[in-house]
């Protein structure tokens, strides 16, 4: 059978003996086809304790350097183009070549580490010496205000007298200053210039959040024996600094070796840094021009580290992508050989893996390729196992196909060769959530959105920055797209145009143009082709009308989706040749099925063909009818149909049968069978005696192989609890189907209160009024209709369409004991 | 009469999926294009079927409140 989406593809257990000198180029050629789902041949080896664990270890260090040199490169806002690899393998996983690479790489990251300290280095001393110059000149341009240094003891009798009266804590320093003039006063001339040496002063800069503490703490412990002038720092050192912060530059004046060193150990240990500066203005000019020779040589030798850091940073920038990808194949080859057994005598890797049936030629072909290639002496084996273990699922999905397969894999992993729903939801998935969000405008937005997505796909699917919304409509483009062209089609059956109908062909009903009654009645004079007649819309019994269609139309669609996904169980049971699946579990299914519940559509349709009007008739309540038909077997409160009471006793028989007989019915045959087996292992066993003791012995040993344990209990139990699920589920999986009319009433109501409550009231203004709020309506009505209607209102649909196959459906034919074919590839998983 | 159109439609539907089978591209993804056309055929006359029959012979008539 050729591949199809039908079923899993056909997989084979493949035995590859790869020499060992050119086990990399084949397995990085295996890594590019994507084909094969190795398996671990030692499941009881540690992670570090398998053969390759040395290289994966430096090759994860390299990779650890490639991270930290693309950190850099971004932080320098380097531009870093994709590399241009071609996936070929011929020569790129060259071992010299990876060892090239590595100690490249290797070379470049400690020049780049080392430049970028130098560079932070210089880059800290240069603020420094822009903080020293800035202290210098601020304080020498306090001492220039403040006159000549030489008496200090003027000045301080000067400036103690601003802050008299401001502040308390100046009193303290002119009492200090008072005392200091009096003795001066009293003294010989002497003592005066031993006085003029203790006054010193502390210069620094200080953050300028942290200088109030500073001020605060310093008043306190000296009890105001001091003085403080500050200033504002230069704005070039809050851009220089790293944090942007603002600064104080400050000036400490006090009076004695101890106290200065106090304040100098206060100052530090919040944060700020002092500087020695001259007293005498010659001093402090010379101090200034040095600071700025300094700043000058610290820039340009910043600036040329920069430089060659930026240079050698462009250089790796080009060469970074294609590194990364040849480093991470390396690794994944690596990686995936750690599975493999090591065959010391012959010098080759031992490797086992499934691969789809249909792809062996191919991968044969790239084998003898590499021989080729690589002038390897022993050739690569290829051999097919063939083995009783199941192998993995794997379903050749394309483009349009990976999103419906994705849905119904989040449910489970279909078992190997089970029938795929998948194939089956690309329709079904995307009509079942029409028949709930049908309306032709928002079925038409749908559809142009998606539109969008698959017409730019190719642009949209380079980018890997798409945020996890717009990623996840893009990745279910084609379901979306699907969605919204059966929304289409539903809502112009529905006659649904944003709620508003259509009337493409003549109304079927005619109005009397008079009426003595209170409430005048259309009349029919036809029917109407496609779809609902737009007459009512605009009647006041709609509700009515629509709810009974509705949910008819529910109970019809789900019956049918529910007896076609068992007729998947029969595919099935078929493909696997389980024939006592068909007629002990399958058969008595959907006699159940269709005797309770088909017969309800059948009533349904034929309801509708009859013309009750005609025949004066009126017609019996379904509902009523199908719980009679169990409550009261042959009773009728109304006739349908002639013969209705016997047809309805005979379908109940039919389906009570139909309980036991799936309970009963497999695992009596199943230990049936087990019976007859070991009735014949007896009497083998009782014909010993007679029998040659070889050929008994290796009878018995085929027979135990071959027989698998039975287990009576397991089998009941498993039966008893399908009878259960299948019956109940019925009813319940039948009621569950009405979420179809509930969500399209929902959403049609919906539709029509935002319309009646925004266009409509702008279309009875008039005049210019009129008009303006037209257009500002609109603008109203078309976003809400775009996020409420269609964004929220699809996704509750499009989730609901999702329960209906997960549950409803596949709940009748899916197994899902199968476990995903992993290829081993190169391709990035999005982590 | 009604009927009829119904299962003239039915018909007209049953034969799209039959030539819809044979004409479906060949390669990797027939199986595909053959249950996708089948089934999308088979759900809209459904629906159309559906909602024709509703309409056939209504045991309500449209009707509204005279002021």
């Amino acid at each position: 059978m050729s591949p199809s989406l039908f079923r899993s593809e056909e997989v084979s257990l493949v035995q590859l003996y790869l020499p060992t000198e050119s086990a990399r180029p084949i397995m990085s050629a295996l890594g590019e086809l994507s084909t094969i789902h190795f398996k671990d041949l030692n499941p009881d080896v540690v992670a570090f304790q398998r053969s390759f664990v040395r290289e994966i270890r430096r090759l994860t260090d390299t990779e650890r350097l490639l991270r930290y040199l693309h950190s850099e490169i971004d932080l320098n806002g380097i531009h870093v183009p994709d590399h241009n690899l071609p996936p070929s393998y011929e020569s790129v996983l060259e071992s010299s070549t990876i060892e090239d690479i590595i100690e490249r790489i290797t070379r470049l990251e400690a020049r780049v580490r080392q430049l970028v300290e130098s560079s932070q280095l210089l880059e800290a001393r240069y603020l420094q010496q822009l903080e020293f110059a800035n202290v210098l000149t601020k304080a020498d341009a306090f001492f220039s205000k403040s006159g000549n240094t030489v008496d200090p003891l003027r000045n301080n009798y000067e400036t103690s007298s601003i802050f008299s009266g401001e502040d308390d804590t100046t009193a303290p320093l002119i009492e200090n200053a008072l005392e200091l003039g009096t003795t001066g006063t009293f003294d010989s001339e002497e003592t005066s210039p031993q006085m003029n040496t203790t006054l010193d002063f502390v210069s620094g800069i200080i953050p300028t959040v942290k200088f109030q503490f500073l001020e605060r703490i310093l008043w306190r412990t000296l009890r105001g024996n001091l003085f403080i002038h500050q200033v504002r720092a230069d704005d070039s050192l809050i851009h220089g600094a790293e944090k942007n912060e603002e600064k104080t530059i400050f000036l400490v004046i006090a009076h004695g070796t101890q106290i200065l060193l106090r304040i100098r150990k206060i100052s530090e240990s919040l944060g700020a840094t002092l500087f020695p500066v001259e007293e005498d203005a010659p001093g402090r000019t010379s101090q200034i021009q040095q600071a700025n020779v300094s700043i000058s040589d610290l820039n340009a030798v910043l600036e040329n580290t920069r430089s060659a850091l930026y240079t050698e940073l462009t250089f790796i920038a080009e060469h970074i992508s294609a590194w990364e990808a040849v480093l991470h194949k390396d690794k994944t080859v690596f990686q995936v050989m750690n599975l493999f057994n090591y065959d010391q005598n012959h010098k080759c890797l031992i490797a086992e893996g499934w691969c789809p049936t249909a792809n062996l030629p191919m991968v044969q072909k790239t084998l003898r390729n590499i021989s080729d290639l690589t002038d390897s002496q022993a050739p690569t084996i290829l051999n097919v196992v063939h083995t009783s273990e199941q192998p993995p699922t794997y379903f050749r999905v394309n483009k349009f196909t990976e999103g419906f397969q994705s849905i119904i894999d989040s449910y489970g992993i279909a078992t190997y060769r089970e029938v795929n729903h998948g194939i089956v939801a690309i329709v079904t998935f995307p009509f079942l959530f029409a028949i709930m969000f049908g309306d032709l405008g928002h079925g038409a937005i749908m559809a142009s959105v998606a539109l969008m997505f698959v017409l730019y796909e190719k642009t949209l699917g380079a980018k890997k920055d798409l945020d996890e919304i717009v990623g996840m409509v893009f990745y279910g483009r084609y379901i979306v797209l699907l969605m919204g062209l059966f929304s289409m089609y539903v809502g112009f059956v529905y006659n649904d145009l944003f709620s508003k109908p259509m009337s493409i062909f003549s109304s079927r009903w005619v109005w009397p143009v008079k009426s003595e009654e209170a409430i005048a009645r259309a009349v029919q004079v036809g029917t109407y082709p496609i779809g609902i007649d737009p007459t009512w819309h605009s009647a006041d019994n709609n509700l009515l009308f629509m709810n009974s269609y509705k949910m008819k139309l529910s109970i019809i669609l789900g019956v049918i989706h529910m007896t076609f996904c068992l007729f998947l169980s029969l595919s099935n049971y078929r493909f696997f040749k389980r024939k006592l699946d068909i007629y002990a579990v399958f058969v008595p299914s959907l006699i159940f099925l269709e005797a309770i519940f088909g017969y309800l559509v059948i009533t349904i349709v034929y309801k509708w063909c009859i013309d009750w009007k005609a025949k004066d008739l009126q017609p019996p309540s379904l509902l009523n009818m199908l719980i009679l038909m169990f409550l009261s077997p042959g009773t009728l409160e109304d006739q349908l149909y002639p013969g209705q009471k016997y047809l309805q006793v005979g379908l109940v028989i039919a389906a009570l049968i139909c309980v036991p007989w799936l309970l009963i019915v497999k695992p009596f045959v199943l230990w049936r069978r087990h019976s007859n087996e070991e009735n014949k292992y007896q009497s083998l066993n009782s014909d010993l005696p007679n029998v040659d003791e070889a050929d008994a012995l290796m009878a018995v040993d085929s027979q135990e192989k071959q027989a698998e344990p039975f287990e009576l209990g397991e089998v009941v139990i498993h039966q008893v609890i399908h009878t259960i699920e299948f019956c109940l589920g019925c009813v319940s999986h039948t009621a569950s189907y009405l979420r179809l009319w509930a969500l399209s009433l929902a959403h049609n109501q919906l539709s029509s209160v935002l319309w009646n409550m925004t266009l409509a009231n702008g279309f009875r203004m008039t005049g210019i009024v009129g008009s303006i709020f037209v257009v500002i309506l609109f603008g109203f009505w078309f976003i809400a209709t775009c996020v409420v209607l269609v964004a929220m209102e699809g996704t509750s649909a499009m989730l609901h369409s999702l329960r209906l196959h997960w549950v409803e459906g596949m709940s009748k034919h899916f197994e899902g004991e199968g476990y995903a074919f992993t290829p081993f590839t190169f391709k990035v998983t999005a982590e | 009469m009604g009927g009829l159109v119904v299962l003239l439609v039915g018909l007209l539907t049953a034969l799209m999926s039959v030539v819809s089978y044979y004409v479906s591209p060949k390669g990797n993804n027939t199986s595909t294009w053959q249950m996708s056309l089948i089934l999308t055929f088979s759900c809209c006359y459904l629906l159309w079927a559906i909602t024709y029959l509703a309409q056939l012979h209504p045991l309500e008539a449209p009707s509204r409140v005279l002021e």
